[in-house]
Order: C-alpha cells, then sequence, then structure tokens
C-alpha cells in the first residue's frame, strides 16, 4: 500500500484510540488556553457584577437533563459561585423534571465547598438564608405569570419538604420585584417563554445558559436587549469560568475548562486527520490522472 | 428655621378601557390605560375588580411602571366588571377612574389566525388547479432526485447479495408529517422488496408507527401476490427510549448486515450514531430527514440524503401517479408565492413602510 | 368499502380537526382535547400490539437459539422486571423503579450519547474531501468554524472568532431558515394530499 493510500484509508479504530488519549489526556496534563470571551458572556456576568451585594436575589431556573449535564452543569456551578462570592442571594427553582437532582448536586457542589473554607458563620452560606431550592412543578407558563405575585404561593414548600414561611430568604424576596435577573439553564425553549410571559408583563431581567445547538436561536433576543446575556455550550460555560477566576471569584477553573480543552484537542485531531486524508485523496488523484 | 414640607403627589392613570380579551375561550378581559404622568415616580400600577353584583373593589393583580396593560385571565363570562388601576408610590395610593362596563365571552373564530386560512385556502386552489391538470393529462416537469433514484439500484442490490434490507421510518410519532411521508415511501419499497423476496427490516419507536407500517408492509405484499411471504418479523416494535433505540438499530445493523439502510423521517441526536454503524457494514445508505440540525450528519455518513421537502415529494417521484405530481406542483408553486411575498415585504421594509400595521393585520 | 371507510373518515376528521383549529370557542378547544385523549388511549392499545410483538420475537430467538440469542434474555428479563418493579413498588420519586431509571437506564442512554464524539470524527475523516467546489466550501466552513470557536483561533487571527460567529448566525441560518420554508410546505402538502385523500399509499394495495 501507497503513503498516500494509508493515509486516506486510516482503520477507524487507531482514529478512535488516538481520540480517546486526546480526550483523557487534559484531565492529566495542566495545559491552559486563554478563552476568547464572546460578548453575550461578558454581558451577563456584567450584569451579575452590577447588582449590588445583599439586596436583590438571583433566581436561576435549572431546566436542564443529564443528556445536556456536561454543558449545562458547569454553567450552573459557576454562575452559583460568582453570585454567592458578591453576596447575592440565589432561589433556584425547576419546570423541567429531570433537572431537580442536577440543581441539588450543583447547589450542594458550591455551599460545600464554600463552607469547607468559611471561618466564621458570616462567611458560610445558610439554607433558608443566602439559599433556597424550590424543586420542580409543573404547568410552567402559570407558574412563571403567578410568581411575579407571590413566589411562595407557586412554591409553598420547597424540594426538601419545608414550608417556605420559615425562610428569611422568602419573607425578603417574594416576586420578581426584588429579584435582580432570572437566569435560565436549559436546553430546549425555556427563555422563550420566560421572555414572553413574566418579562413582557412584570419587567423582569432574563440571562441565560443555553447548549450549543440551541444558542443560535437566541442571538436575535441579544441584540434586542430582551436577554441580559447569555452563555453558550461548554465554551460559553468555560469563558464564565475564565471571568470569575479572573476577577478572583474562584480560586481554580471548573469542569468546563478542561472540556474544553478536551475539546480543542478533538477538534485539531480531527482537522489533522481531514487534512492527512485529503493530501492522500489529492496524491491518489495525482496518480490516477498520470497513470492514464 | 422653618422647613417647608412639599407634598408630591402622584397623579392617577387614565383612560382606563376594559375589553374582551379577543381569540380566546372566553373567562379573559383585556385592560389598558395610560400611564400616570409621574410613572417615573410609580412603584407599581394595582389592578383593581368589581364585578357588578359587588360593593367593594378587590386587587387581582399587579404590574411594574411603566406597563400600560394587563390581562385579567379569571372572569367568569356571565358577569359584568369595572377595572380601576393604582398607581402606587410609597404609601400613596392615586386611583384612575373606573373603567367602561365590560364581560368577556368566548369567540367563534380566532382573526388572528386569518392569515393561516387565507393561505391554506389558497394553496388547497393550487392544489386543485393542478390535480386537473394532472388529471387531463398535462405532462409535469419533476427535477431529477439522486437519492430517489438510487432506491430502485439499492433494493436490487440487497437483493443480489441475498441480504436484508433495514428500513428505519424516524424516532417521530404518528403525528409527525415526516413520519407519515416515511410510510408513504416504505410503502413503495415493502412493494418493490415484495416483488424481489428480499428480506425486510422495519424498526419502530412508537406503538402507533409499528401498527401503522406493519399495515403499510402487509398490505404491500398483498398488493403484489406475495401474501404467504410476509413474515411478522419484518417489522419490529423496539423502544420508546431514544438511545436505547439507536443502540437497537445498531445491533441489528451489526448482526443482520443489511446491504441496504434507509433512514427516512424524523431524527434527533442518534442519526449519526446509526449512519455511521450502517457505514461499517458497507452497507447503501438512503437518508431523509426534515430536522435541519442532523441534515448534515446524513449528508457526511449515507450515500443519497433527501433534503427536507425532497421527503415529502418522494411518494409522487416513485410512484408517477399524475395527482400526486400534481400536487407536487402545487407545492412548488405555493413556495414561489411565498418567496415572492417574502421578497416584496425585505423591499418595503427597506423603505421603511410597515404594512403591516397599515393593514392592521396580527 | 376496505378503501373508502379510511378515506372517508380520514377526509372527515382532518377537515373537522383544521376547521377546530380556528375556532377558539370551549366547545372546539374541548373537542380538540377530547381526540388527543382518544390518541393516548389508542396509542396504549396500540402498545399491546407493539409489546406483543416484542414478546413474539425474542422469544422465537431465545427458542430458536439464533445468533444474539442472549440479548434477548436480557430484553425480556429487563421489560418483565420493570414492570413489575414499577407496577407493585410504585414509581414515585424515592422508588426502586426511579433508582434503576436514574443510576442505569440514564447512564447507558448518555454513554451511547457520548459515543457521537468517536463517530463525528470518523465521519468527518471519511467524508470532508475536497471531491467538488461545494465540497470544499463545506471543508472550508469546517474548518473556520472549528479552529474559530476554539481558544487558540484567536491566536491564529482575531477576526477568526467573529468570522466563525457570523457563519453560524447568517449563513448557516439563512440556509436551516430555506429548508425549513421548504419543509413547511411539503408538510402542508403532505396532509392535504391525505385528508383529500390524493395520497393513498398509506393505505397500502392497489389503486
Amino acid at each position: 500500500m501507497k503513503w498516500y493510500e494509508a493515509i486516506s484509508k486510516i482503520d477507524r479504530r487507531i482514529i478512535y484510540s488516538i481520540l480517546t488519549i486526546c480526550i483523557i489526556l487534559p484531565f492529566f496534563t495542566r495545559f491552559k488556553m486563554r478563552q476568547n470571551i464572546m460578548p453575550q458572556t461578558k454581558q451577563l456576568f456584567d450584569f451579575i457584577e452590577s447588582i449590588p451585594s445583599n439586596d436583590k436575589a438571583v433566581y436561576i431556573s435549572f431546566d436542564y437533563d443529564p443528556q445536556t449535564m456536561p454543558e449545562c452543569h458547569p454553567m450552573a456551578i459557576a454562575l452559583l459561585k460568582h453570585c454567592f462570592a458578591r453576596n447575592i442571594p440565589v432561589i433556584g427553582g425547576s419546570f423541567n423534571v429531570q433537572a431537580p437532582g442536577l440543581a441539588v448536586d450543583a447547589i450542594a457542589t458550591v455551599t460545600d465547598e464554600i463552607n469547607r473554607n468559611a471561618l466564621s458563620r458570616d462567611d458560610s452560606l445558610i439554607y433558608g438564608e443566602d439559599y433556597v431550592y424550590l424543586g420542580w412543578k409543573s404547568g410552567f407558563i402559570a407558574a412563571m405569570i403567578d410568581m411575579g405575585e407571590s413566589i411562595s404561593g407557586v412554591f409553598p414548600r420547597d424540594y426538601f419538604r419545608s414550608s417556605v414561611d420559615s425562610f428569611p430568604l422568602l419573607q425578603k424576596v417574594d416576586n420578581y420585584k426584588n429579584i435582580a435577573i432570572v437566569i435560565i439553564l436549559s436546553a430546549s425553549d425555556y427563555p422563550e417563554y420566560w421572555i414572553l410571559y413574566p418579562q413582557s408583563r412584570y419587567g423582569v431581567k432574563i440571562g441565560a445558559g443555553l447548549t450549543a445547538v440551541m444558542a443560535p436561536k437566541y442571538y436575535p433576543f441579544i441584540q434586542t436587549g430582551q436577554l441580559s446575556g447569555m452563555m453558550s455550550g461548554m465554551k460559553g460555560a468555560a469563558e464564565y469560568e475564565n471571568l470569575i477566576l479572573t476577577h478572583g471569584y474562584a480560586k481554580k477553573l471548573g469542569k468546563a475548562e478542561t472540556g474544553m480543552n478536551s475539546q480543542s484537542m478533538v477538534h485539531i485531531l480531527i482537522i489533522v486527520f481531514i487534512i492527512l486524508g485529503n493530501i492522500g485523496y489529492f496524491f491518489a488523484r495525482k496518480n490516477e490522472k498520470s497513470q492514464q | 428655621m422653618f422647613f417647608i414640607l412639599l407634598l408630591i403627589t402622584v397623579s392617577p392613570p387614565t383612560n382606563v378601557q376594559a375589553n374582551d380579551n379577543p381569540n380566546d375561550a372566553g373567562s379573559a378581559i383585556f385592560i389598558k390605560w395610560q400611564v400616570s404622568k409621574d410613572d417615573s415616580l410609580i412603584e407599581k400600577y394595582i389592578i383593581l375588580r368589581k364585578a357588578s353584583n359587588d360593593t367593594i373593589y378587590e386587587r387581582i393583580g399587579f404590574t411594574v411602571a411603566g406597563v400600560s396593560s394587563f390581562e385579567d385571565d379569571e372572569t367568569n363570562d356571565a358577569s359584568e366588571y369595572t377595572y380601576v388601576i393604582a398607581a402606587v408610590r410609597n404609601s400613596e395610593v392615586a386611583n384612575s377612574e373606573p373603567s367602561n362596563v365590560v364581560h368577556s365571552y368566548p369567540q367563534i373564530f380566532h382573526s388572528g389566525k386569518l392569515n393561516v386560512l387565507i393561505c391554506v385556502i389558497v394553496y388547497t386552489a393550487l392544489l386543485g388547479i393542478f390535480v386537473s391538470k394532472a388529471r387531463k393529462g398535462t405532462k409535469l416537469f419533476v427535477r431529477k432526485i439522486p437519492g430517489l433514484d438510487a432506491v430502485e439500484e439499492a433494493v436490487g442490490r440487497a437483493t443480489e447479495m441475498g441480504k436484508p434490507i433495514l428500513y428505519v421510518p424516524g424516532l417521530g410519532d404518528i403525528d409527525y408529517t415526516s413520519t407519515i411521508a416515511s410510510m408513504n415511501i416504505l410503502g413503495e419499497v415493502a412493494k418493490k422488496t415484495a416483488m424481489y423476496e428480499t428480506p425486510l427490516i422495519v424498526c419502530n419507536r412508537w406503538s402507533v408507527v409499528y401498527t401503522v407500517s406493519k399495515e403499510v408492509v402487509k398490505e404491500a405484499f398483498i398488493s403484489q401476490g406475495k401474501t404467504e411471504k410476509f413474515k411478522e418479523d419484518y417489522v419490529r416494535y423496539l423502544t420508546e427510549a431514544q438511545f436505547g433505540f439507536a443502540a437497537a438499530i445498531n445491533g441489528i445493523i451489526l448482526r443482520e448486515k443489511p446491504a441496504t439502510n434507509f433512514f427516512i423521517g424524523r431524527f434527533w441526536a442518534e442519526s449519526l450514531i446509526i449512519a455511521e454503524t450502517g457505514t461499517q457494514t458497507d452497507a447503501i445508505q438512503i437518508a431523509g430527514t426534515d430536522s435541519v440540525l442532523q441534515l448534515p450528519f446524513f449528508v457526511a455518513a449515507c450515500d443519497y440524503t433527501l433534503i427536507g421537502e425532497e421527503v415529502y415529494a418522494a411518494s409522487a417521484y416513485l410512484s408517477r401517479e399524475p395527482l400526486l405530481l400534481g400536487a407536487l406542483k402545487a407545492q412548488d408553486y405555493g413556495k414561489l408565492i411565498a418567496l415572492i411575498i417574502l421578497l416584496g415585504f425585505t423591499v418595503l421594509a427597506f423603505l421603511q413602510i410597515d404594512l403591516l400595521s397599515i393593514l392592521r393585520m396580527q | 368499502m376496505k378503501r373508502r371507510l379510511p378515506l372517508a373518515i380520514c377526509f372527515v376528521m382532518g377537515v373537522v380537526m383544521i376547521i377546530q383549529y380556528f375556532i377558539p370557542h370551549p366547545l372546539s378547544l374541548n373537542f380538540g382535547s377530547m381526540i388527543n385523549k382518544w390518541y393516548i388511549v389508542l396509542a396504549a392499545f396500540a402498545l399491546v400490539l407493539a409489546i406483543g410483538n416484542l414478546i413474539r420475537h425474542h422469544s422465537k430467538k431465545i427458542q430458536k437459539r439464533k445468533q444474539g440469542w442472549p440479548y434477548s434474555v436480557v430484553t425480556l428479563t429487563s421489560m418483565f422486571a420493570m414492570s413489575a418493579i414499577g407496577l407493585f413498588w410504585g414509581v414515585a420519586p424515592d422508588s426502586l423503579y426511579q433508582l434503576i431509571y436514574l443510576h442505569i437506564l440514564t447512564p447507558l442512554g448518555a454513554t451511547m450519547f457520548a459515543l457521537l464524539a468517536y463517530f463525528m470524527s470518523s465521519a468527518a475523516y471519511r467524508a470532508f474531501r475536497a471531491r467538488s467546489l461545494e465540497a470544499t466550501l463545506l471543508l472550508a466552513a469546517a474548518f473556520i468554524v472549528m479552529i474559530g470557536f476554539m481558544p487558540f483561533g484567536q491566536y491564529i487571527s482575531t477576526h477568526l472568532p467573529p468570522f466563525a460567529e457570523w457563519i453560524m448566525r447568517v449563513p448557516n441560518m439563512a440556509s436551516q431558515r430555506g429548508i425549513l420554508f421548504g419543509v413547511a410546505f411539503g408538510s402542508i402538502a403532505t396532509a392535504l394530499k391525505i385528508i383529500l385523500g390524493i395520497e393513498r399509499s398509506w393505505l397500502g394495495g392497489k389503486e
């Protein structure tokens, strides 16, 4: 077999083996590529930066499922770290029935890390005072609208079945008036409904964290100002992780950055293979023509 | 030292109008008003409602400053209501004059869908025109669709190799039009497999699609006079789980090694998984989907891909029935009309003429 | 009669549901809701037939010891086990059923999803050859988008990331919308053809 035939017909097992190494390697090596921060990610970050501490809360709607966890879960963790570092209270809820387990995991990951390093009660995050997770609610459109009147009316109990009346946070923040922004983390069309209903009626600010496939659909909403910022895909999550690191809100980068390193390695590999395949193809064609 | 206290009183909202909410099933009233002159100082507007048999106003909701409308969706069609809008600033409240008396009622026709109705009527008329042209024997030109031309060759290949044909009608349920279009193509493919006595494997995700595809294949065999050659095993129900279905298809491809794979219908993320597995067995693959996000994967992994509406044209193309070809022409002319309207509105937008607001269409 | 009755039902129900779409009156909405419920009932009955087919197919395979018959044992065992667990122990959030779903089925689904990474690379390697002008354009666009969305794309050129985003936002969205237009008209045409009885291949058999 000639060399150009060999490189144009590489066995797929070789491709998969090299691919596996490229995916795993970034998890064991420490290399960091500076992320190019997209304007919409910076916009969302700057909005959170502009919220005064211990004032209004941020509402995060966890609406992703296990399949889209690699993209949306790091977004959730980065957002929570940013909010808690700036003493912004967080209220969480879900309209996707598969999301609550992931939401609890994200919140627990961040709060456990912060509380482990806390030196006093003031440094700690207290459930009910600094954050609350309300769980899943059906009938999302009616729920979104009714939360404009009273969040506790829509969620009388939180995810852990405790009455929300006992939470100081929800006594202070009971509707969109005391919510600085609602950020939806989703792989489907929930942000559109948030814009259509609560934003048009109550004027609440909306941000989004979407999978890379969904993101292009929402660019027009960024242009019109209906979305106050957006993270798109794992890249968006990695960009946000970089932003919170450079501003001192986190000590290290998260899983999205590692995932992006893997993704970048895989992209480079695919490009190399495509180039090899085309070189082999061109030389094979040239050889055919010269033989004719 | 004397302190002069200036009392700033807010102005109330004015011109409160309440009307039945249009195009709904009743139980909703739409209220609009002119915002207070001191809107920038206002915290919120509270909406108050009184039924005709009540004596006091009750609060039903609120909006923030700057918003001048509200939909009350909890009315009783048998009652009449009046509304008052209260502008609130700290402890100051300024009430508007009461609105007109109004009651809600359901509509018979949704005027917001008038444009859809016009399109349906125009389209049906086009269908009628071209179908009658086709009945009269007018020759209607349809361009070549390589993916559909390859169906005969693909079935022949499987017959020569003595291997089965795999047909996946997509992962959409029967209410997806692409699944129905796929059933039409399955009928044609099943007729050919019946004619050549080639084994056929049809894999279904949904139970209703399974029953429909079973009937389509059975009838195809009956039409070719090969009733006894039809096997129950030709049409299979796998699972409703998306990736479980993909795993099952992969297993069938790797075990039964079909010579030809048809992937026609609505697909999601599993499209590349099944198409790429098919390439491992050197099968000829014909795909067709209306899912724009999955088309690139099929184009990369399959030999032929039917893009979007080519799936819907397949039935007419394969059977060459005059009526179906006439319907296909109507489809093309409908698209042409839409294109002309699009270009027209683009030019109007460029000239900054807002025709829609002039016509007052929704 | 065998063909006329289904065609008549199809025509009547098709026209009725089109009319129902334009009428917001509660009677119309209730009718639409009732039809949807009937569909759910029909699907449940169809599920019985489908499950029967599944059991018959795999039982025959086990009986005749065909290639891959142990997988049929796994399939049938899993199906009956999950049905029994759901029926007798319930499907509440903390039930065994949910535990199996979350800890076995969901990771399996995620694993299959993860295969996409491998299949994308082998498909790209095989398909992205500059065989023609169109294939070369596809190749060039793929390169620009891949490199533009990578972190080091900005080091190659600062114009690359915005250009990559423009490709996704403008030509990509434009072509998607063009295809969607065609799909929309095709859907309408197919639906009308079936309702009006012009398209009869779904019935099977001769004309």
